[in-house]
């Protein structure tokens, strides 16, 4: 909003009468600058090991016209030492369909989940739950359509249904025109003022599980010298927004609770968030008993207006495919996050991640701290 | 979580929803803030129904947008709020993920109240160092009797383009609120009058229009910058500095945190007042008129001294 207010100052102080805002073309841009320092690296990770540029973002935004709305946002992202510049969202969105329906196309992220729509930097801790990391690369965007419809009810009420291309998910191009689909619904309203809540239950169905394996087989028909474990030492692991464990079927619910004293979040806030995913057959060699589950529940305490304390439990239960078997693989992770936060444009993390396991190599402790600076345009509150 | 109960109370929710008729009975009026819930109620008596979608305890920059809030929007025929940026954070979200035709900012149904009258504090520079400076002005348009008569004047216009079929019951209820406005505003810039020039600390800018209106003057803000709380640093390089004998006091409103405020009074024996900054604030406010006299009386009560 204040790039565009910025060009046209001098026009805005002569104008009363009509917002200053209404009558620019200038899109709004924001730039969110984010780095970290992590002291150990940590299993499933994010950020690595040392200093690290996060989740540096470039994002346009505006109404196209008085149908459709576009954004774009680009992400600078440090890969084995060099800058890439990944496309994470270039889409457009409808404004004024009839009947609550809502359709966006392009590229975007995935409305499947609590967390996975929402940015990255709207979290409270500086890397997402192992179980999204796992299932999901942190979060899950690719290119395709969404339709929703927001239901005629007095709760709230939204149905909305994916198709992607799935390159995202698997890593690697294939020959199907849709690779995933998804289907997802929410249902959300106020206990009274000052406590509001949402569940949500989606499910995705990812058809190029097998087609992955195809591969995989190949590769290791040959050489059947794989390495157990550890997949976060692998360089490709840290940034890559590939999914390292699929499931054909993958069924997430997801629960939240708000409370702030008289409603005014400003001042003070709990939020209580929860997830759990479950992802079946891998792969065409799985039974039953091979499947990738996890969960997390989170908690934050804005306990003053700049300052928030989070603690968050979780715990992933994986199933890593080698060729036709699989290697189970168990992580327990804890946060605890402080955040500082100036304004609504600045903010400074410290977290602590406790993980433990039997099955990776690089669990441990680490201590992280992140600054997150927004420059632009005032980002949206979204519950 | 009952998840039964909810379920069912959804599937009722569904039935109704598609099953009932539409009535134009009323106009379905969606209020950003309760003062403008207050203003449209007495323009639109019983022909609006009105939900605001905050209190006066909520401070309006930082709400989130709500599922309830995006449901209480989907089923509005008319948008009232106060623009220049004030619900920047929240009302974009609601309006898109609510996709109501009707209150788009491009149709008669979304009315911006603070496009309306001229706004103070403009500011010339545009930098974020100067903190959550509004770029289309200070938003908080409400607090002047003149400004909210001209923003009623105009909210009558609008309505009426909205149900041309009603113009004689707008036009009516807006002569008579008129006439008592105008009334009050006279008794009210009487009782005022030992206020005059008098001089104020207040914690955020939200009284610029106020003091506008009745020539009181502010000292200093609690606030460092627009947005940034308080902090103890700020506080004593502001005590040090600001001469505190001439203030009458340190001025709050219900939705602000008074700690400050009460740490600078122990320090300069200055009152805090806390002032209703909209209707609902307590249970003397539940009209736009009970909040000009609950202010003037508060501000009477110290300011005289």
């Amino acid at each position: 909003m204040k790039q565009r207010i910025l060009m046209t100052s001098g026009f805005a102080l002569a104008m009363v009468g009509a917002s200053a805002c209404a009558n620019e073309f200038n899109p709004d841009i924001s730039l969110v600058l984010d780095g970290t320092y992590k002291s150990q690296d940590t299993a499933l990770q994010n950020a690595e090991k040392g200093f690290s540029l996060g989740h540096t973002e470039l994002a346009i935004e505006a109404p196209v016209d008085d149908l459709f709305h576009g954004r774009l946002s680009a992400v600078l992202e440090d890969h084995e030492g060099k800058t890439e510049i990944n496309m994470e969202e270039a889409f457009l969105e409808t404004t004024a369909l009839p009947y609550g329906l809502h359709v966006k196309a392009g590229r975007f992220l995935s409305g499947i989940g609590y967390l996975n729509g929402r940015h990255t930097h709207e979290d409270d801790f500086s890397e997402r739950p192992a179980v999204y990391r796992a299932l999901l690369g942190s979060h899950y965007f690719d290119d395709g359509i969404n339709a929703s419809i927001l239901m005629p009810t007095d709760v709230y009420w939204i149905i909305s249904a994916e198709a992607f291309d799935g390159k995202q998910m698997s890593g690697q191009s294939h020959d199907k025109s849709v690779g995933v689909y998804t289907l997802s619904t929410k249902v959300g309203g106020d206990f009274n003022t000052e406590n509001s809540w949402q569940v949500g239950a989606s499910y995705l169905h990812n058809r190029l599980t097998e087609l992955e394996n195809e591969e995989e087989e190949h590769e290791d028909g040959h050489d059947h010298e794989h390495d157990h474990g550890d997949h976060a030492g692998h360089s490709h692991a840290s940034h890559s927004h590939d999914v390292e464990y699929q499931g054909k079927h993958l069924y997430i619910l997801d629960a939240v609770w708000k409370w702030a004293p008289n409603g005014n979040s400003k001042e003070e806030q709990l939020k209580l968030a929860a997830e759990y995913l479950l992802a079946k057959d891998p792969n065409q060699y799985a039974s039953s008993d091979d499947f990738q589950q996890g969960w997390y529940f989170s908690s934050s305490y804005k306990f003053q207006p700049e300052w928030t304390v989070s603690v968050r439990v979780g715990q992933v239960d994986l199933s890593e495919a080698h060729g036709d078997h699989f290697h189970r693989q168990k992580l327990d992770e804890a946060n605890l996050a402080l955040t500082w936060s100036r304004s609504h444009f600045s903010l400074i993390r410290m977290m602590y991640t406790h993980q433990s396991s039997d099955d990776f190599d690089n669990d441990g402790s680490a201590l992280s701290l992140q600054y997150q600076m927004t420059l632009g345009a005032h980002g949206a509150h979204q519950f | 979580m009952h998840i039964n109960s909810k379920l069912y109370r959804v599937l009722i929710g569904l039935v109704i929803g598609l099953f009932s008729v539409k009535s134009h009975a009323v106009l379905n009026v969606f209020a950003c803030e309760p003062e403008w819930k207050a203003l449209i109620e007495i323009l639109g008596k019983e022909r609006v129904d009105v939900v605001s979608a905050t209190n006066a305890f909520q401070d309006p920059h930082y709400i989130e947008a709500r599922p309830s809030l995006i449901v209480k929007l989907r089923r509005a025929d008319f948008l009232i709020c106060t623009g220049a940026d004030l619900e920047i954070g929240w009302l974009p979200l609601l309006l898109k993920k609510s996709g109501n035709q009707k209150v788009l900012a491009t149709q008669p149904g979304h009315f911006m109240a603070s496009d309306f009258v001229k706004r103070l504090e403009i500011p010339h520079r545009h930098d974020r160092s100067d903190g959550d400076v509004h770029a289309a002005g200070n938003p908080h348009v409400h607090l002047d009797p003149q400004r909210l008569l001209l923003v009623a004047t105009e909210l009558k216009n609008r309505l009426i383009q909205v149900e041309p079929e009603h113009e004689r019951f707008y036009e009516n209820n807006y002569r008579a609120f008129k006439t008592r406005w105008l009334s009050n505003m006279d008794r009210w810039k009487q009782q005022a009058e030992p206020l005059l020039g008098k001089e104020f600390i207040v914690y955020h800018r939200n009284w610029s229009y106020l003091f506008d209106w009745l020539s009181l003057k502010e000292l200093a803000d609690l606030e460092p910058k627009p947005g940034v709380p308080p902090n103890s640093r700020y506080l004593t390089a502001l005590l040090s500095k600001t001469d505190s004998t001439q203030a009458k006091g340190i001025l709050v409103s219900n939705y602000q945190n008074p700690k400050a405020a009460h740490w600078l009074s122990e320090r300069t024996a200055l009152p805090v007042i806390t002032l209703p900054f909209t209707v609902g604030a307590n249970d003397d406010v539940q009209t736009l008129e009970g909040l000009f006299d609950a202010i003037i009386d508060q501000l009477l009560i110290n300011g005289e001294k």
